[in-house]
């Protein structure tokens, strides 16, 4: 059927009726090449930066802020690219970000390669919607082959599941530490997991808390809660607390204030030590209603009304011997509650035992030049865990949080879908091969497409082997030449320069992430492909 | 020169000829611009916003684009204003109407050179719309009596809709989802009933439709997440405190205690409306505005699920599914009307937590939420799918269906043709002239389509002159197919809309010969 659409394509153009329909095609094209250029100058810019050898770019941003990553979600994001066409590529690696959290850089890649090669189908004489239509079969067909390349996983499967973090992690800058994140990503993740809901995790569960000092060694996962936060001991008060009642509070330790404007009127000064004394009086009230129940340690979310704590309370909270932690923001108030298994107390008339969360210890611990509170040993505690992630420099603590949370995600996308696929571009390799020969069974204009983005496929692998510094022709043949031979786990290992079985290297990535790539990049591109004119409004 | 100056500065005066051609010019731009959107492989066009944010746009749908444009010609503006109202009212053929509007214009300028007068040319048009308006009701088909047809009907009229969109690929899932979301309303055409919800990520296929109600918010702390058969308060109130809303006002006190006294009775304030709102017996309360920490915690306390910040459409919806009213006093408990519903559960879609609201009061309502890969791909999706969801609505009240690709132009092609032998006189050219223009639209869903048009035209003329015939252009193929085996259908009201307000719009236009241009009004230079 498509060579009907073959054979009758090209007169179109020409017997066109209308006399003016030629300079407008001639037009539209010009408008699609312009996108496609400038959607391929952004693939472009990341391409180096793909792969365990790839490497980071520095960017400078507007207000000053240095920023090195790997992370092709993050350059893209701070290009500030204007070109509408080349904003749909950020947004696409922003998309890949939500949907697998790895793979941010391969996607664009992918797009890139791809609209290369609708270019020159284009100027062939193809119809885009024809190149369009072949574009979204081949997507489907190439997520088939890599279901069949898929290898089962089960949650039990540490290992697997820690090779597939390491996978992740070996691109980025804190590869040298991947055998302690990746076992990290993994505790954290599976921790998490709720077994009424296997399949789901929110990794908003997984706080991560940077702290300047140490090196990334350092890192560490916390069972409990980590506040970037001094314990408030201007008056001398407990830094250290075992047994621990935790109250959660919302209200403010300090001289009463309405929310209708008010003011005290003193008339004479033995007015003034009786409203000292009133002032004091009212706040012994309250932090003995607190220390009546038994509350050890507070943490006080922040106010913008009025001040959490005065030094007068805290002077009587450290008598009572409570440890208290200020200026804790409301957001965090939700991750805490469900952390510790108790409910914030909004009212001192409501502080009540049965609302308190219980912990074995409640320590600050220094850390480099600064302190952070460890809530540890908790009672009953909440699928949630947190990361203290630490490092020498604010770059690479960064770098090191981002490349964690690529690594959170590889690990919930196999905790979403429990599949497996090898790395270092096997199934790029594999999918192009197959692709390929697909191809040939098809007919007419979709077969010529086909053919041209299946080898479109090999940009991964070609890339790969260009950023390790290695003949990328040399070496993308012998993959294409072994995976003929039936090696479909053939894959480059970057490391010794050679093309090998890479599931031997425990090189792994979860389906999830090659899966979405594909589809998202080929919508991205047939997008891209079916605009033929930009429009300015207002 | 006997008057010197009639109008004032700067205003301008554009008379017969020069007049007639400004306007036609305007109209045949407009209509090329969105000329190439039109058929299920038109394209894309990109808009791309000069504001704030450079926001892009990429759509295919014709009102969005002329929606969007700046325009200074006045018969372009006419030809935006037919496609808007062709969106409000039926949603869809909003790049048709354009385009035929436009055709006819273009027909109409070759008659105006060749010296027929616009009158003649507008008698004519009249005629001929007259024509192949009653070859469009003699050719309707209805299939009310027969459900299961009526549904199939529907199906190939939401596939036929959703093929020029960018859900094309996966229309046969989309259809269902509309038409299963469209029957849900039992023919009422409120869209309303209906809540599209967009969410980042996975692919357009794992959009789906639930029954109920989803709303984008989040349970407040410690309060139940999971509620069956749920008595909800819907509300607009503030939950802060009651402040008094007098400039100035102001306690004046002497002592401490007497402070902290104020403050505990903001809080007794505060808790008595609490009270009173947790004595209306429900188990749910939703807020337009915030709700603090201090009443958070009285809710929880009572075991009631309170969704604070709910923004106004929000409210409106939930109160309108869920058969409640937004209250914002509550002092008679028995005068509030709750809203009810089965259950409300959180839910998770991609990254997201969201409220689910099911069994609700009001059995049609249903949420559409649509997944893709961006908020591009998102919007578009969003604009697609209202554009079936609002052809849908009005098939079912008027269940008349036609043939699409290019079927039913054909038909009153030919009709018209017959009607320009049989009239004598010079509107027998402007006949003719309108059958030209009808023929135009499948001449350029084939052009678009990179097929040969000519070629292709002439055989569906060919075609359509046997008796009987479901000729159309299979622009899959790219050859003449029998539009009813390929399911191709088409809303008998859209076609009839399409028709009628084109050729009032190009008649319009015709009648103009002098464009008058006021002066700009003067602006104070604050740059």
């Amino acid at each position: 059927m498509a060579a009907a659409v073959t054979a009758s394509a090209p007169p179109a153009r020409s017997s066109s009726s209308k006399t003016e329909s030629y300079v407008d095609n001639k037009r539209r094209d010009d408008v699609r090449r312009a996108n496609i250029v400038a959607a391929r100058a952004v693939a472009d810019a990341v391409r180096t930066s793909l792969g365990p050898k790839g490497m980071d770019k520095m960017i400078a941003s507007a207000s000053g802020e240095v920023i090195i990553t790997n992370d092709g979600a993050t350059i893209l994001n701070k290009m500030e690219v204007l070109q509408p066409a080349a904003k749909m590529l950020v947004d696409l690696s922003r998309s890949q970000d939500a949907a697998a959290g790895d793979g941010t850089t391969t996607v664009v890649v992918f797009a890139g390669s791809l609209l290369h090669r609708s270019l020159s189908l284009l100027s062939a004489g193809i119809h885009p919607t024809v190149v369009s239509d072949a574009l979204h079969r081949l997507s489907v067909r190439a997520v088939d082959v890599l279901h069949g390349m898929a290898i089962p996983l089960d949650l039990s499967d540490r290992d697997s599941l820690v090779k597939s973090a390491a996978t992740s992690l070996n691109s980025k800058v804190v590869s040298q530490y991947s055998s302690l994140l990746a076992p990290l990503a993994v505790d954290a993740v599976l921790s998490v997991v709720d077994p009424a809901h296997p399949d789901l995790v929110d990794l908003r569960d997984v706080k991560i808390v940077k702290k300047l000092g140490g090196t990334v060694d350092d890192t560490e996962l916390v069972r409990g809660l980590v506040f970037d936060k001094k314990v408030s001991h201007a008056a001398g008060g407990p830094t250290r607390v075992e047994n621990a009642k935790i109250a959660v509070i919302q209200f403010q330790i300090s001289p009463p204030k309405t929310d209708i404007e008010q003011s005290i009127v003193v008339s004479d000064y033995t007015q003034m030590d009786r409203i000292l004394r009133e002032e004091r009086n009212y706040i012994l009230g309250v932090v003995k209603k607190i220390k009546a129940t038994g509350c050890n340690v507070l943490l006080i979310q922040k106010s913008i009304l009025r001040d959490a704590v005065t030094d007068l309370s805290l002077h009587y909270l450290a008598k009572a011997k409570i440890l208290v932690v200020k200026d804790v923001e409301r957001d965090e108030i939700e991750f805490i509650t469900k952390t510790l298994n108790c409910l914030p107390i909004a009212n001192i008339e409501h502080f009540r035992e049965e609302k308190l969360g219980f912990a074995d210890l409640v320590e600050e611990v220094s850390v480099g030049d600064g302190k952070i509170v460890k809530i540890t040993g908790i009672k009953n505690m909440g699928r949630t865990t947190t990361v203290l992630v630490r490092g020498s420099n604010q770059l690479v603590i960064d770098e090191a949080e981002r490349s964690l949370h690529d690594a959170l995600c590889v690990v919930r996308c196999l905790v979403n879908k429990r599949f497996l696929i090898a790395g270092g571009g096997a199934p790029e390799i594999e999918m192009s091969r197959q692709l390929g020969a697909w191809a040939k069974e098809l007919q007419g204009m979709e077969s010529y497409c086909v053919k041209e983005f299946a080898e479109a496929l090999e940009v991964i692998p070609y890339t790969l082997a260009e950023n390790a510094g290695l003949k990328p022709i040399a070496i993308v043949t012998e993959l294409r030449n072994r995976h003929a031979q039936g090696e479909i786990s053939a894959g480059i290992n970057v490391r010794k320069g050679q093309i090998t079985n890479i599931l031997e290297e425990n090189v792994l990535q979860p389906l999830l992430v090659s899966t979405s790539a594909i589809t998202l990049a080929t919508e991205c591109v047939r997008m891209i492909l079916k605009i033929d004119d930009i429009i300015t409004v207002r | 020169m006997a008057v010197e100056r009639l109008l004032k500065d700067e205003a301008t005066e554009e008379k017969g000829d020069r007049a007639r051609m400004a306007s036609f010019v305007g109209a045949m731009a407009i209509a090329d611009v969105v000329k190439t959107t039109l058929g299920p492989k038109g394209m894309d066009k990109i808009l791309q916003s000069t504001g704030r944010g450079r926001s892009v746009t990429v759509t295919n749908d014709g009102a969005t684009i002329l929606k969007s444009l700046h325009i200074d010609n006045p018969a372009a503006k006419v030809l935006v204003d037919i496609s808007k109202v062709q969106d409000d009212e039926v949603g869809d053929g909003t790049t048709s109407v354009v385009v035929l509007a436009g055709e006819l214009l273009r027909e109409a300028e070759k008659l105006v050179n060749a010296k027929i007068h616009p009158m003649t040319i507008i008698a004519g048009y009249r005629m001929a719309a007259e024509c192949a308006r009653n070859v469009l009701l003699q050719k309707a088909m209805d299939n009310k009596q027969d459900p299961e047809k009526f549904t199939s009907d529907l199906m190939n009229i939401a596939m036929t809709t959703l093929s020029s969109k960018i859900l094309s690929q996966d229309k046969e899932h989309f259809a269902k989802l509309a038409v299963d979301a469209v029957l849900r309303l039992k023919g009422s055409t409120n869209l309303d009933a209906i809540q599209i919800i967009k969410k980042a990520g996975g692919s357009l296929k794992d959009s789906f439709l639930d029954e109920g109600f989803i709303l984008d918010k989040k349970i407040g702390i410690g309060q139940p997440k999971c509620i069956e058969n749920a008595k909800i308060l819907v509300a607009n109130t503030a939950m802060d405190t009651d402040k008094v809303k007098i400039y100035g006002a102001r306690v004046r006190v002497d002592s401490m205690a007497r402070v902290a006294e104020i403050e505990g009775a903001e809080k007794e304030k505060m808790r008595e409306k609490v009270q009173k709102i947790i004595a209306h017996g429900i188990n749910c309360f939703v807020n337009r505005q915030l709700i603090y920490n201090f009443p958070e915690e009285l809710f929880a306390d009572a075991g009631i699920l309170a969704i604070e910040h709910a923004d106004f459409d929000g409210i409106e919806r939930l109160a309108l599914v869920t058969g409640g009213e937004i209250a914002s006093t509550f002092d008679n408990p028995e005068s509030v009307k709750l809203g009810h519903c089965k259950l409300i559960e959180e839910i998770m879609i991609g990254e997201d937590k969201l409220i689910h609201f099911s069994g609700v009061e009001m059995g049609q309502a249903c949420t559409i939420v649509l997944r893709g890969a961006s908020s591009h791909v998102l919007d578009e999706a969003e604009r697609s799918l209202h554009d079936a969801l609002c052809v849908l609505s009005q098939t079912v009240n008027d269940s008349r269906v036609l043939l699409g690709g290019g079927w039913p132009e054909m038909l009153m092609a030919k009709e018209v043709d017959e009607l320009a032998r049989k009239t004598p006189g010079k509107k027998a050219h402007a006949i003719e002239a309108f059958s030209r223009a009808l023929q135009a639209i499948p001449t350029i869903i084939a052009d678009n389509a990179g097929l040969d048009s000519a070629e292709l035209i002439s055989q569906l003329r060919a075609e359509h002159h046997k008796e009987r015939t479901n000729a159309g252009i299979d622009v899959i193929s790219g050859g003449v197919g029998d539009m009813e085996k390929l399911g191709i259908s088409e809303s008998f009201k859209v076609k009839q809309a399409v028709l009628l307000s084109a050729t009032e719009a190009a008649e319009m236009i015709l009648r103009v010969d002098e464009i008058i241009t006021c002066a700009p009004r003067k602006r104070e230079d604050r740059m």
